[in-house]
């Protein structure tokens, strides 16, 4: 059996992201309307941060080789928490904020506690909780309170500028220069990667492996909370349908961005690579006339297609395939007919 | 006498590397050919060119006479060669007549599954092998030798008339082993020309005809093997029901009565050949029909011993197998009293380590040996009785919490356990050392490094360099490999699990002489092994287990047969 290790592959899968990328910009700057003006630039930042944020802390849990398809309706959920706190229960927006983060975390780690106590593989657990967190949200509305109104320091989050910057521009920086950190410089991101290519072979050799996991599923409800509020911030509105469908942008980005879904192998910067490639191609598709009424339905398309070309193009397949070998050796000369 | 199968200055290259430099072999109807060599001497690539895994770059393959060019897996399987693997890859939710179904019937939409020619015809394959298998078990409830027996059906059922068995025996017991030696015997009697791969050369002495060497993908010699060259040999031929059974077995354990008393049953109840048809059809079975048994080796070359086969493989003469122990061991370091836990199976435990000493845990497959060293380990913490480490009463409820009590464990199972094979080598290596090497949890990349350097240098592990990654190194480099991890956490107590089993012979000695040096270095080791020969030569007091306690205290210097006694409960409430 033979194993080549796949660092250079990565490279090459988050070069030709990138390569992809640059097109893109080449394409729409020649195409498309305003496509590189300093609005629209602000506009995709702007648009893409939630899913950003998402996708930064999915993909440390599909590096474990897990999944969580919870964080929209978490993020839907953190939103009217948010909501709740500040008009309902009078607290400042400020310490409503830090609730939510710490109520977002409890979630991920509602989630992390039902994967590593009970033993249920993570996408069971994170569909139920999908449906869970959403529905509680839809309750605490009864699917039509609407919070708005919110205090204009507040909307700053989601409309302001900072030297010129989107200002959750700002945060989604931090965020993704820690996450990188994480992942690619601690002992986390280091275990986290042993977990996802070996979970049983990660306990042997002594590693903390429930206390790893319940840190990746805890970002990622921490993460959620924080898109909840920048999502707020932008719309100015609060509602229990927030963040429909984000859970699956994200882990898009994330394979996209050259993460096997299989655990182990993937990188951050390889997430924020898939992550600009698709908000690129959804804003770019509005831009350009001959496409411009129907961008949604079109990008959706050509993010499907840039997907599966990505994935067959690059070096994805031979590390499925790897994997496969591994774990189900192949049975030579298996079925072929009877020559009796 | 007919070739089978013949490859003449076979030659195979990956990249730079020669994996096979003009190897000719020839495999006759009829015999065992045992295929031998130490791991990366190029067997495994000997092999996929038979079964068309791999195709030649140059040299020729005839296979039943004829030549074969571009053979693909599927002209293999039905040109008759059929390969038995280790880790059989059988459909685990499926039953075991469906397995037997996919493989051997023929594939089309519009057929239809006929289940009760299917299940009769599973059934009758597994009779023939005397296997008390039912056709309807999922594959996934059967124990490793039943799959093995399932793929022996499967190839019976296809008409093999080239069977490879590669290291077939690795997780049998000997009951087990017995049994697999008779249905290749019996193979052998019916005109199959088997291949057999094995590490175990006292399994060749006893079961091949021939032996083929290879090394550094040459092939240094085909040599015949006489009977009753080697002790081991005799004792394990020696299985045939001569005496009859002295009346039903003890205990009422039934299959897992382990078996070495002289007899053990042949689960045939009639001589094979009788009911292995020749294979018949046209275009198959030429020189097979006609030839049976092959008969006595050629005269003319002598057979070889054990120690002319060590040299051919190793090229160099392996001197003292076992390193003798120096000096008197120290103070208790590891005493546990009363230990046990039900979940994970262990009872009544009540042992002690002592600084520089190596305890060796005898006993067959399943009496507990692994099981005990999870609890040491706190994968399945204790539920009663105590662990003291140097005289401290210990409570360990995780392997973190083994770890920081100076307990490492060196799994059995190292490419599932002991090494992450698609992680490098030195992130392999500094994984049960995090909190000491990054302190702050922050890596350093410079530090690791060397420390890999090291560690590797320390073992002489044989490696493309620290970047390579684990699944890259050969079986015995993954043990170092494996051992070295836990060697950066200075443990107290060495917990060593099967160290060298499907390790070739010279990383074997090389890891026997590590072994003894951490002892001396005053480290307690408590040494899991299958291989009575290593457990007798390692040891300085052996522990033997049987269902789930230990059942006797021997010292150096114990017969082999009194240990293996005492695993099998013989000899209970005698002296």
């Amino acid at each position: 059996m033979s194993f080549r290790f796949q660092k250079t592959a990565v490279l090459r899968h988050e070069t030709v992201l990138l390569l992809v990328l640059v097109l893109e910009v080449v394409f729409f700057q020649l195409a498309g309307r305003n496509f590189g003006t300093v609005d629209n630039v602000a506009n995709i930042v702007r648009h893409s941060v939630e899913i950003g944020l998402l996708a930064l802390v999915m993909m440390p849990v599909i590096l474990t080789g897990g999944i969580d398809l919870s964080v929209g309706s978490l993020l839907g959920l953190c939103a009217v928490l948010f909501g709740k706190l500040w008009r309902d229960a009078g607290l400042p927006w400020e310490l409503a904020a830090l609730a939510t983060l710490g109520l977002g975390a409890l979630a991920g780690g509602f989630n992390a506690a039902l994967i590593t106590g009970l033993r249920l593989p993570p996408l069971i657990v994170t569909l139920g909780t999908y449906s869970l967190f959403r529905g509680l949200a839809e309750a605490i509305t009864h699917g039509t309170d609407a919070f708005t109104r919110f205090p204009e320091r507040f909307l700053f989050l989601g409309t302001g500028r900072i030297a010129g910057v989107p200002t959750q521009a700002w945060i989604f920086v931090a965020v993704g220069v820690a996450v990188w950190l994480l992942v690619h410089r601690t002992t986390f991101g280091r275990s986290w990667r042993a977990i996802g290519f070996s979970p049983e072979g990660a306990r042997y050799a002594g590693l903390p492996v429930t206390r790893r996991l319940v840190l990746a599923y805890m970002l990622a409800g921490l993460m959620a909370a924080l898109a909840a509020i920048t999502y707020t911030a932008r719309f100015g509105t609060a509602k229990a349908d927030a963040g429909t469908g984000y859970e699956l942008a994200a882990i898009t980005a994330v394979v996209l961005g050259g993460t096997s879904i299989f655990g182990g192998v993937g990188s951050v910067h390889g997430t924020l690579l898939g992550v600009a490639a698709i908000a690129v191609l959804t804003n770019g598709l509005s831009r350009v006339p001959a496409t411009m009424s129907n961008a949604a339905e079109l990008s959706g398309l050509l993010t499907g297609a840039l997907l599966i070309v990505a994935l067959a193009g690059g070096a994805l397949p031979g590390r499925i395939g790897a994997r496969r070998r591994k774990e189900h050796p192949p049975a030579v000369g298996a079925p072929v007919s009877d020559p009796a | 006498m007919s070739a089978v199968l013949q490859l003449t200055s076979v030659t195979k290259s990956f990249g730079a590397v020669r994996a096979l430099k003009g190897v000719s072999f020839e495999l006759r109807a009829g015999e065992v050919h045992a295929l031998l060599g130490e791991n990366g001497a190029g067997k495994s690539t000997l092999i996929k060119i038979i079964t068309g895994a791999h195709q030649p770059d140059g040299g020729t393959l005839e296979i039943g006479g004829q030549q074969v060019a571009q053979l693909t897996p599927q002209a293999a399987h039905r040109l008759g060669i059929a390969c038995i693997y280790q880790q059989p890859a059988l459909f685990p939710d499926l039953t075991v007549s469906e397995n037997i179904g996919l493989r051997l019937e023929s594939v089309s939409v519009l057929r239809r599954v006929n289940w009760s020619a299917r299940r009769e015809r599973a059934a009758q394959l597994l009779q023939r092998l005397g296997a008390d298998i039912s056709p309807d078990a999922e594959a996934g409830s059967l124990s490793m030798p039943e799959q093995q027996l399932v793929e022996i059906a499967c190839a019976l059922g296809a008409g093999a008339r080239i069977v490879i068995m590669d290291e077939p025996t690795a997780s049998l017991t000997q009951k087990e082993q017995h049994r697999l030696f008779t249905v290749v015997r019996e193979l052998r009697a019916s005109g199959v020309g088997v291949i057999y791969i094995s590490h175990r050369l006292e399994e060749i002495f006893a079961l091949a005809d021939r032996v083929t060497v290879l090394r550094d993908g040459e092939s240094v010699g085909t040599r015949n093997i006489g009977a009753g060259q080697s002790a081991v040999a005799r004792c394990m031929a020696n299985e045939r029901p001569e005496s009859p059974h002295p009346g039903p077995l003890p205990g009422g354990e039934g299959e897992r009565q382990p078996a070495t008393r002289p007899a053990v049953r042949v689960p045939f109840a009639e001589p094979l050949t009788t009911i292995l048809p020749l294979p018949s059809g046209e275009g198959r079975g030429e020189g097979v029909r006609d030839s049976r048994p092959a008969g006595p080796p050629n005269p003319s070359t002598p057979p070889i011993t054990e120690s002319e086969l060590i040299r051919l493989m190793v090229g160099r003469e392996v001197s003292s197998i076992y390193p003798a122990a120096e000096g008197e061991p120290g103070e208790v370091v590891l005493a546990l009293s009363d230990l046990g836990c039900t979940a994970g199976g262990v009872r009544h435990i009540t042992l002690d380590v002592r600084a520089g000493e190596i305890v060796g845990l005898a006993g067959l497959v399943g009496a507990g040996r692994t099981e005990l060293a999870r609890v040491l380990f706190g994968l399945t913490p204790a539920d009663s009785g105590e662990i003291h480490l140097n005289g401290h009463s210990v409570s360990i409820r995780s392997p973190q919490e083994a770890v920081a009590h100076g307990i490492a464990y060196v799994p059995e199972d190292r490419r599932r356990h002991g090494v992450i094979l698609e992680m490098p080598i030195a992130h392999n290596l500094t994984m049960a050392i995090h909190p000491r090497l990054f302190p702050g949890t922050w890596l350093r990349f410079g530090a690791e490094r060397s420390h890999a350097l090291e560690s590797m240098r320390d073992l002489a592990v044989k490696a493309a360099g620290p970047d390579a990654p684990g699944g890259s190194l050969s079986g015995g480099n993954q043990q170092k490999v494996a051992l070295a991890r836990w060697l950066a956490t200075k443990p107290r107590v060495l917990i060593l699990d099967e160290p060298t089993q499907g390790v070739d012979v010279g990383a074997k000695s090389e890891i026997h002489k590590i072994i003894r040096r951490l002892a001396q270095q005053g480290m307690a080791v408590l040494l899991i092994s299958s291989d009575l020969p290593e457990v007798l030569g390692m040891s300085d007091r052996i522990a033997v287990m049987r269902g789930a306690e230990i059942v006797a205290m021997m010292p150096r210097g114990t017969e082999a047969h009194a240990v293996m006694a005492a695993a099998l409960g013989q000899g209970r409430g005698e002296s």
